[in-house]
């Protein structure tokens, strides 16, 4: 709830307006230095926990920027220290007070609490530089709207150690959007000095990457008015800019931590730019605005401490957004030549059919095409939407993330799946987050990779890194076969399923034909989510002496496994093969498992504390009685020679083995 | 010396290629880099080209095929008879071991609670039709008549020099038998002393009417033991797979020494004669056992058994088991005159009380006008 703030007109998006005299300056920077103060107050009186870091010191050069974006689309991506980013971006006092606190009436209902805070184009988050690509990807979408918005990425100096950073202001640069690298410089992180810790100059970086690069001091008088200009010129110029701003913390970093001698405390104090403003103004004048700016804060804090603890309305088991029914285009053959071509024709049916749709990854231009020539022929057939990138994993995802949550439909694609470990931290402390708080916020991402071994590519690039993934909570895993409709489930994943996903391809699958053979859909279970739309598959005896669940790139493997027992060992086998690992459709399978006898699960993956361990966990919960038995990788690197790969990853004469063993 | 030509990789990520054409015969001389064949990927058809000049002497790989990147397609020897090296043409594979079972038929033997060595298989491997064909109750029978007894294995001699001899029809049987209680049956035994004298009176009086030279009374004590075993199934029945096998006949095993070997004589289909049928019948294979004249079905199939050792004036006996049955009746009269029914059972089939049961009844001859079953 938005209360009036005294002397302080709001534009329609109740964003204050705030002049560039000294009188509103101070006002509102004196309001931000009061209500910080109030919120270590009620540290201290025990009415908020965990953590908090405030700008007090720094009210202006927080203010400067956010004050000057005036369009509607503008941005503003900040970090832990981002409550004067906050107050200044929408004058929500008491939504930022109630949120620190926990309370009901918090901008966030109280699930982000200090550092994680989201209301319409602001967003910060505590992973430092974490939402940098967010930032270009952002950017990205603004330009492809014709959108003069221009996204704020608010840094300190210590983030500058963070690799990801260069990343975004390298997408920013070659991109050509209007991007401004805010780097709020006050000589220390936490309590560091960055002197120790920073090489070279701090504009030296931002030129390197050809950025517009500018430096203020915010106890310039003129400070905030050449902040303006500087936003005024990226917002003209169209391209991507750093601003270094000079300040200086006179706060603790959170609090309590403040371990400075107290002459340099003294330094800071007597340098403070809010306070030298407020000298400017006649002390009665001065005296007048701290007297009502008392009175609203008290308003304020009163209304915090009357709202109720925050409580889930209802809450909520998983973050999953429900499938969509728009289908566009036409179903994809279930029968394709190869898996490559299923997806190859799957991209193609995505891009025509949706301008949203956009392909974005490393060599993706002709004639190259792509990795494993997946996207062959489409960036010639789709120009500016077929997009290769530098070698930024992280940057990229988390440019797709940005895209994603401004309506566009990226599909990423990362060279090899084992390179998705340096997008980890997108996923799991930003493309799941967004929708996992926030329950409307959606981040329709698609993650293609080609995983697995037997090609002999080595430690590095023969993963199924499956395992890692299906434990982050929000994110979809898929690992389709060459028995499912491979290119619908990509068709799906994008236009049907608006949640993070990744999805796997298995390397050896591409040139395999796409054929659901005797294969029959497993019912779906109508708790699971997703399971109707990423079926689970199976064949063979009805009442199998075996079950072997498998999927991705094991399932030939298996198949061969399968046919021997049958045809040797005269067993009944029934092959399981699901395409959705995450969320596990788990009804689904109770289902079809629950009363086998023999249960094998065999995959690819270094197994221990993966998908297998989960399914079988699962069936053991549920009271499965019969035998159990997973096949996978021994936790040891691949090797590269094929010969030692091939006693390393599962052949379909260790799954015999381990069956009859079992038997 | 043979040189060979392989399947080339054409990209990395194909393992296989198509061979689409080799366009060399048997005998045929190449030049070096004389075009031999072509195979195919999605992507591109490469030629192969022969690396050295030779005759052709072995082709291994077939038009139109799949075939393993880094395969021998061709051999090429110096001259058109040069054979082809010997390790090249034998093909290895991993297989079973022969003759372990099949998987499916360890899981059905673990299902019956039989070990592969008891069953006989049909072929090379013990197969799941051979368990269940075992199991069906032609098994026991089939490991008899093909005189294949299971025994204690012994994988080594003794020390102790000897000679190996073959086992004599019987003494297979009888190793068969004790195999089958020791592995599977849970056998109990009970026993219960009784007064001879309405029995002895029954068969005096059997005898006058039918003027036997010899007492019927065995015989007519067997004939009692099939008239119980129709009227409780369960006594003329085994154990399957966690179920009671109950038998639609009452075949009826009968212990008979002659000199020195012990035959159990089977009466089949002892349920469908009448009393003097059954003691004739009776009478019959006991003097064709005696004469060790018995056909191979009058040895095998007992579902149920009668023995008396009355003749050596023991005090008891105890049975073993036949194969696949619950119960064997054992006779005795001792030296002082007790006289004792006892019966080996299956306790996974019967329980005392059953036994004792069917004894006491045994004890005594039938009451003639108890017959009244059509009354119901
Ligand atoms: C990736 C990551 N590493 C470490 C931290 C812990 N941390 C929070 S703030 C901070 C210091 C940041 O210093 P700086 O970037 O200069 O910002 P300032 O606090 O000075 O505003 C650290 C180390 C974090 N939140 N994220
Ligand atoms: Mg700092």
């Amino acid at each position: 709830m938005l209360f009036p703030i005294p002397g302080v007109e709001r534009n329609e998006h109740g964003k204050p307006l705030i002049g560039l005299d000294d009188a509103s300056l101070y006002a509102f920077g004196h309001l931000l230095r009061s209500t910080e103060q109030l919120i270590l107050d009620l540290f201290s009186r025990g009415l908020l926990s965990g953590t908090t870091h405030t700008c007090i010191g720094q009210e202006l050069c927080q203010m400067a920027v956010v004050r000057a974006l005036d369009h509607e689309d503008d941005a503003v991506l900040s970090n832990h220290r981002n409550h004067g980013h906050y107050m200044t971006y929408s004058g929500d006092f008491l939504g930022l007070v109630a949120e620190v606190m926990g309370r009901k009436a918090g901008v966030c209902g109280g699930y982000g609490g200090s550092q994680h805070i989201a209301y319409r184009h602001f967003h910060s988050n505590g992973i430092q530089a974490g939402m940098t690509g967010i930032g270009a990807g952002l950017a990205l979408a603004r330009k492809r709207k014709d959108s003069p918005g221009i996204v704020t990425i608010m840094v300190g100096d210590g983030t500058l150690g963070e690799g990801l950073l260069y990343e975004s202001m390298n997408l920013a640069s070659i991109w050509n959007c209007r991007v401004l690298f805010v780097v709020e410089n006050n000589g220390i992180a936490q309590t560091t000095y960055t002197s120790e810790t920073l090489g070279g100059s701090i504009e030296a970086r931002g030129q390197a990457f050809g950025l517009q690069t500018w430096r203020l001091n915010d106890a310039d008088p003129e400070f905030s008015a050449s902040v303006a200009r500087v936003v005024a010129q990226v917002r003209e110029s169209g391209r991507a800019g750093m601003l270094v701003i000079d300040t200086r913390r006179l706060g603790p970093h959170s609090k309590g931590d403040d371990l400075r001698a107290d002459d340099e405390k003294a330094a800071i104090a007597a340098r403070d730019p809010l306070a030298a403003i407020g000298r400017r103004l006649a002390d009665s004048e001065r005296e007048a605005i701290e007297a009502r700016n008392t009175v609203f804060l008290a308003r304020i804090e009163a209304e915090a401490l009357a709202s109720p603890e925050a409580s889930f309305d209802a809450q909520r088991l998983h973050t999953f957004s429900p499938v969509s029914t728009t289908r566009i285009g036409s179903l994809q053959p279930a029968k394709a030549s190869n898996v490559r071509l299923a997806i190859n024709q799957a991209l193609r049916t995505l891009l025509g059919g949706d301008e949203r749709v956009l392909l974005i990854g490393e060599d993706l231009h002709e004639p190259y095409g792509g990795a494993f020539k997946v996207s062959a022929g489409l960036s010639g057939d789709f120009a500016g939407r077929v997009i290769s990138t530098p070698i930024s994993e992280a940057g990229i995802t988390g440019a797709s993330i940005g895209l994603a949550l401004d309506g566009e439909r990226p599909i990423l694609e990362i060279m090899f799946a084992d390179f998705l470990t340096l997008c980890m931290d997108q996923l799991y402390n930003h493309a799941v987050k967004f929708p996992g708080m926030f329950e409307d916020v959606k981040v329709p991402l698609l993650i293609r990779t080609p995983a697995g071994g037997r090609r002999g590519y080595g430690p590095t690039h023969s993963q199924n890194p499956e395992n890692l993934f299906v434990s982050v909570p929000g994110l979809t895993v898929l690992f389709g076969s060459h028995r499912h409709n491979v290119g619908q489930l990509l068709v799906d994943a994008v236009q049907r399923w608006p949640n993070p996903t990744v999805f796997l391809e298995h390397k050896l699958l591409y040139g395999e034909a796409q054929d659901p053979a005797d294969y029959e859909l497993v019912a779906a279970s109508p708790e699971d989510q997703g399971a109707d739309l990423f079926p689970t598959l199976r064949r063979g005896a009805d009442a199998p002496d075996v079950t072997l669940l498998s999927f991705g790139g094991m399932l030939p493997v298996v198949e061969r496994a399968a046919k021997q027992l049958e045809e040797q060992e005269e067993l009944a086998v029934e092959i399981v093969a699901p395409a959705l690992l995450a969320p596990l459709p788990r009804g689904t399978l109770l289902d079809a498992l629950l009363d086998r006898p023999r249960i094998v699960v065999v995959e690819e993956s270094h197994h221990e504390f993966g998908v297998s361990a989960e399914i079988l966990a699962m069936l053991a919960e549920a009271g499965f009685t019969g035998q159990v038995l997973r096949v996978g990788l021994a936790p040891v690197p691949i090797a590269s020679a094929r010969s030692l790969e091939r006693e390393q990853i599962p052949d379909e004469q260790m799954i015999v083995a381990s069956v009859l063993d079992l038997i | 010396m043979a040189v060979s030509i392989h399947a080339p990789r054409i990209n990395n990520n194909d393992d296989q290629v198509k061979l689409i054409a080799l366009d060399v015969a048997i005998g045929q001389k190449v030049d070096r880099g004389a075009v031999i064949g072509q195979v195919e990927t999605d992507k591109a058809v490469v030629d192969i080209e022969a690396p050295a000049e030779g005759y052709v002497i072995g082709l291994q790989a077939e038009v139109d095929t799949m075939v393993e990147v880094g395969s021998i397609l061709v051999w090429l020897g110096e001259s058109a008879d040069e054979v082809v090296p010997a390790a090249a043409a034998v093909e290895t594979r991993a297989g079973q071991a022969s003759g372990a079972p099949t998987a499916k038929a360890r899981l059905l033997l673990k299902r019956h609670g039989l070990t592969a060595d008891q069953v006989p298989a049909a072929g090379e491997r013990l197969t799941a039709e051979d368990v269940e064909h075992y199991v069906a109750g032609k098994g026991g029978r089939t490991a008899q008549a093909s005189g294949s007894p299971v025994a204690t294995r012994i994988d080594r001699l003794p020390d102790v020099p000897g000679a190996l001899r073959p086992l004599r029809p019987d003494e297979r049987g009888m190793v068969n038998t004790v195999s089958w209680s020791r592995d599977f049956a849970v056998p109990g035994y009970i026993e219960l002393e009784y007064d001879p004298q309405p029995w002895d009176a029954y068969a005096k009086d059997y005898a006058d009417r039918h003027r036997l030279m010899l007492s019927p009374l065995l015989s007519l004590m067997a004939w009692r033991l099939v008239e119980l075993a129709r009227e409780t199934p369960a006594l003329n029945a085994t154990h399957v797979g966690e179920q009671r096998y109950e038998y639609g006949e009452i075949n009826l095993g009968f212990t008979v020494q002659a000199g020195e070997t012990l035959y159990l004589t089977v009466l089949r289909n002892a349920d469908t004669l009448d009393e003097s049928g059954f003691v004739n019948a009776q009478g019959d294979i006991q003097r064709r056992a005696a004469g060790h004249r018995l056909v191979p079905a009058e040895l095998q199939g007992a579902t149920i058994s009668f023995s008396s050792m009355a003749r050596w004036k023991v005090s008891r006996h105890i049975p073993i088991l036949p194969p696949h049955t619950a119960l064997m009746v054992a006779h005795a009269v001792s030296a002082d005159g007790r006289h004792v029914l006892g019966a080996t059972y299956d306790h996974r089939v019967l329980n005392g009380f059953q036994v004792v049961n069917t004894l006491r009844k045994l004890s005594k001859p039938a009451v003639p006008d108890r017959k009244k079953e059509n009354t119901q």
